[in-house]
């Protein structure tokens, strides 16, 4: 999966949400129970949209009308809606099920989407989870990712951009592990005193991956608000505390008070003084 | 397994010892060595294959991992026939180039290639290999400080080297050197590239609908994985068991990612997984592989995400070599000024007894490397 270069078009400060919005690939947003991300995931759609993307959603845990409130009608026109929340064991429909699931009826369609970037809104990845095994799910993900890479004909295009809610409490440390070292980004989402803050961890290949924290708002019209900077009251980054090395010693490197004057007060060898 | 005078298959039989009936000996074996195959001994027929050596210890047979500070660890380099695994930094980021070393390596040497990965496309890996340093002045490139010497001291070397310029440049590559450098910051020449046979295996290509398996057998990937291996070395007659083909190279089997997700294996996703044993008996297959076999390999598997730590105690006893990387990206350790020097540490956590009763550990354990510009430097970890 290659990353492309941050070619937003956006003014010129270039803060690291402005990267993940053109980053493609696999960006997980993962929000938990005090700070919901599926507005942040609107958000990012609907930007999608009005940039001239074609945009698939899977919803599965919302229903259609629900997720389609709040966006205007441009956008709405320009989103396909794969519909999973009505009907997700496909018992309406007599006609057989497709092979890979969801995710592989969601890569037939996309390939046959045509030219042009894609992105793709998984509303939720946990959904997906929670009832598909890990290892296909991760295969799936990955072959969203790469299929536009190289199209049967034409220009290769850009590569899709799967856009994945994950939500923390549902899943252990294996799955959460899985699906990072797949992804090209992750937003974490938190937050303090009211004020929304997302951290930003950026995996390009073969470079450092980079954090930012942000504050960000979302606006009643979906709109994003980046309010840049960390949050106010910035909680200390587990990462990277800065360590001191004279900690956990096994021998002392300081003296005490007593110590030292009892130092001082010691009579060198060899030194011959009136006393002796 | 491809030792110097023990190996039936491959590289011709010489036997080494024999009974004989002869009266003069005082015991009764005879080792059937200059006298059956004439002036050349069994020592110089293997010492021919490109980029080969024995060891200097036992006389295994060694192949250069294309960082020649990770041989010296190794105590000499990698024996033909085993299998080295790399456990990969949190970020893959130096495990992955270790891997391309090594494929870089075999290019510069003329081994035949098998590349294997679920994540990229082979010919991607490939075309991201560093390019090797031509000159055997290429040392000299990395003291960045040592300028003024260097060209005064090169003008002298190139006096006494005068008729080595008329020499076409790549007979330098090809030297029988033992290990060459590389320079990251560029890629390998298109050239080299294409004048070296790889075999590759980029496994959402090759698998169909994925069958029903039965509990406690093989992945699907794995299974595929195994049975192209197989083919390869069996057509190529790198097992000697071909008549007709003569296999003098060494095959070098690169393998990427194996146990993650992306190979249908989910040791990575959950603690008790159905298929627990699914990488262990590919492993131990692999292993059987290599050993009746002219190849070397070189596994990376993101052992950080391995959840059941039993498994990871499995695989180190099922490898050969073992390596671990910890880089010290995200960790509180990069800001500690201990370690400001480097960029994470490594860890040789196995080596193998190959036809030996002791290991071939050297002294040192505290082991840091650092990705500079254009190289990999591995030194000790000097402690303040």
């Amino acid at each position: 999966v290659t990353p492309s270069e941050g070619a937003s078009g956006g003014p010129g400060r270039e803060w690291e949400m402005e990267s993940v919005l053109a980053l493609r690939g696999l960006v997980l947003l993962r929000d938990s129970v005090e700070w919901e991300g599926r507005s942040l995931l609107k958000a990012l759609v609907k930007k999608a949209a009005l940039g001239g993307e074609q945009v698939h959603v899977l919803g599965c845990e919302v229903s259609e009308e629900e997720f389609r409130e709040g966006f205007d009608s441009r956008v709405n026109s320009r989103l396909v809606y794969h519909d999973l929340f009505r009907d997700p064991l496909n018992w309406s429909q007599t006609g057989e099920a497709p092979p890979g699931g969801p995710l592989g009826a969601l890569q037939v369609t996309c390939k046959r989407a045509g030219p042009g970037p894609v992105t793709v809104a998984l509303d939720s990845l946990s959904w997906l989870l929670l009832r598909l095994p890990c290892a296909a799910i991760c295969q799936a993900l990955c072959a969203l990712g790469r299929q536009h890479a190289r199209p049967g004909g034409g220009p290769a295009g850009e590569p899709v951009r799967v856009l994945g809610l994950l939500h923390g409490e549902l899943h252990g440390p294996g799955p959460r592990g899985a699906l990072s070292s797949l992804a090209q980004a992750e937003v974490t989402l938190s937050g303090t005193g009211g004020q929304a803050s997302a951290h930003i961890l950026c995996r390009r290949p073969r470079q450092r991956p980079s954090h930012e924290t942000l504050c960000f708002s979302i606006l009643p019209d979906l709109s994003l608000d980046l309010q840049g900077g960390p949050p106010l009251e910035p909680h200390p980054d587990p990462h990277r505390p800065p360590v001191d090395p004279t900690t956990h010693l096994t021998f002392n490197l300081h003296l005490s008070k007593r110590e030292r004057e009892a130092k001082d007060s010691l009579t060198l060898p060899f030194q011959f003084s009136s006393e002796k | 397994m491809a030792a110097v005078a023990t190996c039936g298959t491959g590289v011709g039989k010489t036997g080494s010892m024999v009974m004989a009936g002869s009266k003069n000996n005082v015991t009764g074996f005879q080792r059937r060595g200059p006298r059956a195959s004439g002036s050349d001994s069994s020592y110089s027929r293997l010492v021919s294959i490109a980029g080969t050596r024995p060891s200097v210890r036992n006389g295994q047979l060694l192949v250069s991992t294309g960082l020649p500070a990770l041989d010296q660890l190794l105590g000499g380099g990698l024996a033909v026939g085993t299998v080295l695994l790399i456990e990969e930094d949190k970020y893959n980021i130096y495990s992955s180039l270790l891997f391309k070393y090594f494929l870089a390596e075999g290019i510069v040497n003329g081994h035949t290639l098998l590349v294997a990965s679920a994540k990229e496309d082979p010919a991607d890996i490939l075309q991201e290999l560093p390019a090797p340093l031509l000159d055997d002045n290429g040392k000299k490139d990395f003291d960045e400080d040592v300028c003024n010497h260097k060209t005064s001291e090169s003008n002298i070397k190139m006096k006494i080297a005068w008729r080595y310029q008329l020499l076409p440049k790549m007979e330098a590559i090809s030297s029988s050197r033992f290990g060459h450098y590389y320079d990251v910051s560029k890629k390998m020449p298109q050239e080299l590239i294409e004048a070296s046979k790889v075999h590759g295996f980029f496994f959402p290509e090759k698998s169909s609908s994925t069958p029903n398996i039965e509990p406690c057998s093989l992945t699907h990937g794995y299974i595929k994985l195994l049975q192209f291996i197989q083919n390869i070395i069996y057509e190529e007659g790198f097992d000697g068991s071909n008549p007709q083909k003569k296999q003098k190279n060494i095959l070098r089997i690169g393998i990427q990612n194996l146990g993650s997700p992306l190979w249908g294996d989910d040791i990575c996703c959950t603690e008790n997984c159905d298929n627990s044993h699914s990488l262990t008996k590919f492993l131990y297959v692999l292993r059987g592989l290599l050993r009746t076999s002219l190849s070397a390999c070189v596994i990376t598997m993101p052992t950080h995400l391995i959840q059941n730590k039993a498994i990871i105690a499995r695989v180190t006893n099922l490898s050969d070599t073992v390596v671990g990387l910890e880089s010290f990206i995200g960790s509180e350790r990069e800001t500690n000024p201990l370690y400001k020097d480097y960029h994470g540490l490594i860890h040789i956590r196995q080596i193998p007894r190959l036809n030996n009763l002791i290991y071939d550990v050297s002294d040192v354990k505290d082991l840091a490397f650092k990705l500079k510009r254009k190289l990999f430097t591995i030194e000790v970890r000097e402690n303040f």
